[in-house]
């Protein structure tokens, strides 16, 4: 846990948090923490702190330390248990068993429910009762208001309110999309995945979506490299004419979560 | 004369209990002990213990799950009354009965991984991790149908990291400790006798 050169003291305790966090989240050793060694950290860099934020700093990684030191006594428990076994281990044994002596391994552990579904003769009778009561559907049909009578004006503002209308027209997310494109390409391209990648998957298939349409309408040509396997987007200067383009060709992307997983993991 | 009125207001009892315990009365079968103890009054347990030694005759057993995993035979009334009662199977069924039951023998096998990999690593795994290892024998889009199947039946949790957790049913219809032994070869012989019944 030397401190790197540089680093300051507020990005080492940034560091630790996240170390903490990785090993909470992921199911790593939590004894891979050295929490003597960052309890001693803490108390020295603690006389220095004198902004409210960085004695937060100095609570928060205080917190996370004892997460962990909490992690560690269920670790502990855990390994005195019967249960406890190298998970390298039964991953090697497992990817060794065939699918049949794994249904043999089955049979032995699961004892499955039973369990059944039935009618009482309270909910029979309600469900006659119902029947009985329940209107014809032209009947039910009749008491419905007309349609014609519930017709009124909504505003532009109600639709964009209710989410059915977007502030913004098709054109001008497109065009916005298309100056980002323009500004993140300095080196003329950029890799696709780079741009259409976004925090979560939803808003990345719809900049997926969006930037087909940039291309479709000649913002912005594609380039694939077969070698590397790498898809390029290059953006245009100025909106080729339609006659100008060449001869419109469909490309297949897939945009699917394992790439935008190993991307998000990938993020500092 | 008072001892037969007894004998009757157990038997009503635990006829009560097992309508209650067979018949799923919630979107998750089986019941809390309080809700037991409602239905058939504060000796329940005893109700239950009852129940369950007459359904031995028929292989079935009354299984308690507590909230919490530790290991004690002497459990509180608090407990009791929290922990979720089930009717299972009593003895393992045979490799070709699991088959027959409806599951397809690659669906078996995945939830074999995924449980035995999940309890190796100390009760949670990332759905990444998972999924690569099943990937290797299976293709991707089933691995996610699987996982997602063995989610929506309760054998599997997952959390908003993407982190995978033994769901109730797993903890309800699987023996663990036995899964782990099996994997790991200390029932060998149990396993080729069953493998033999099998392929016989």
């Amino acid at each position: 846990m030397s401190r790197a050169r540089g680093e300051t003291e507020r990005d080492r305790l940034f560091r630790i948090i996240g170390l903490c966090i990785a090993v909470e989240s992921r199911g790593l050793n939590p004894f891979e923490v050295e929490v003597q060694q960052i309890l001693g950290t803490l108390r020295e860099y603690l006389p220095e702190w004198k902004a409210l934020e960085d004695l937060m700093l100095d609570a928060q990684t205080l917190n996370q330390i004892a997460t962990v030191v909490s992690l560690q006594g269920e670790w502990l428990k855990r390994r005195s248990t019967s249960l406890f076994v190298d998970p390298l281990l039964v991953e090697l044994k497992l990817r060794m068993l065939s699918s049949p002596r794994l249904v043999a391994v089955f049979a032995q552990v699961w004892r499955p429910i039973v369990e059944m579904e039935g009618l009482s003769r309270r909910r029979v009778h309600e469900a006659v009762d119902y029947w009985n009561n329940l209107a014809s559907l032209e009947e039910r049909r009749l008491k419905l208001p007309n349609a014609t009578n519930s017709l009124g004006i909504v505003t532009e503002e109600e639709l964009i309110k209710r989410k059915l209308l977007s502030e913004k027209t098709f054109a001008e997310v497109l065009d916005s999309l298309w100056f980002e494109l323009k500004e993140r390409t300095s080196e003329g391209r950029i890799r696709y995945w780079s741009f259409i990648y976004a925090e979560t998957y939803e808003e990345t298939v719809k900049r997926a979506y969006l930037v087909s349409f940039l291309i479709t309408y000649g913002y912005a040509t594609i380039q694939i490299n077969p070698l590397e396997e790498e898809v390029y987007l290059v953006p245009n200067k100025d909106l080729l004419e339609p006659s100008s383009r060449r001869q419109a060709i469909s490309i297949p992307i897939a945009v699917d979560r394992e790439t935008w997983r190993k991307m998000r993991d990938e993020k500092p | 004369m008072t001892e037969d009125v007894d004998v009757a207001a157990i038997e009503k009892k635990v006829r009560r209990a097992a309508k209650i315990l067979f018949y799923k009365r919630h979107r998750q079968p089986g019941v809390k002990g309080w809700e037991l103890q409602k239905a058939v009054g504060r000796d329940y347990m005893r109700v239950v213990e009852l129940l369950s030694q007459r359904l031995a005759g028929l292989d079935l057993q009354v299984r308690r799950i507590y909230e919490t995993e530790e290991n004690t035979q002497e459990r509180s009334e608090e407990e009791n009354e929290r922990a979720r009662f089930y009717i299972t199977l009593k003895e393992p069924l045979s490799a070709s009965d699991v088959v027959l039951s409806g599951w397809r023998i690659d669906d078996v096998a995945a939830l074999v991984v995924t449980v035995a990999l999940i309890i190796s690593r100390e009760g949670k795994a990332p759905r990444r991790e998972v999924e690569s290892i099943l990937r290797e024998k299976f293709p991707g889009w089933k691995t996610e149908f699987n996982l997602n199947r063995f989610i929506r039946t309760g054998y599997l949790v997952e959390d908003e990291n993407d982190v995978l957790y033994l769901d109730w049913r797993s903890r309800a219809e699987i023996d663990e400790e036995l899964l782990v032994k099996l994997i790991l070869g200390e029932e060998t012989k149990m396993l080729e006798e069953n493998l033999q019944s099998t392929t016989r």
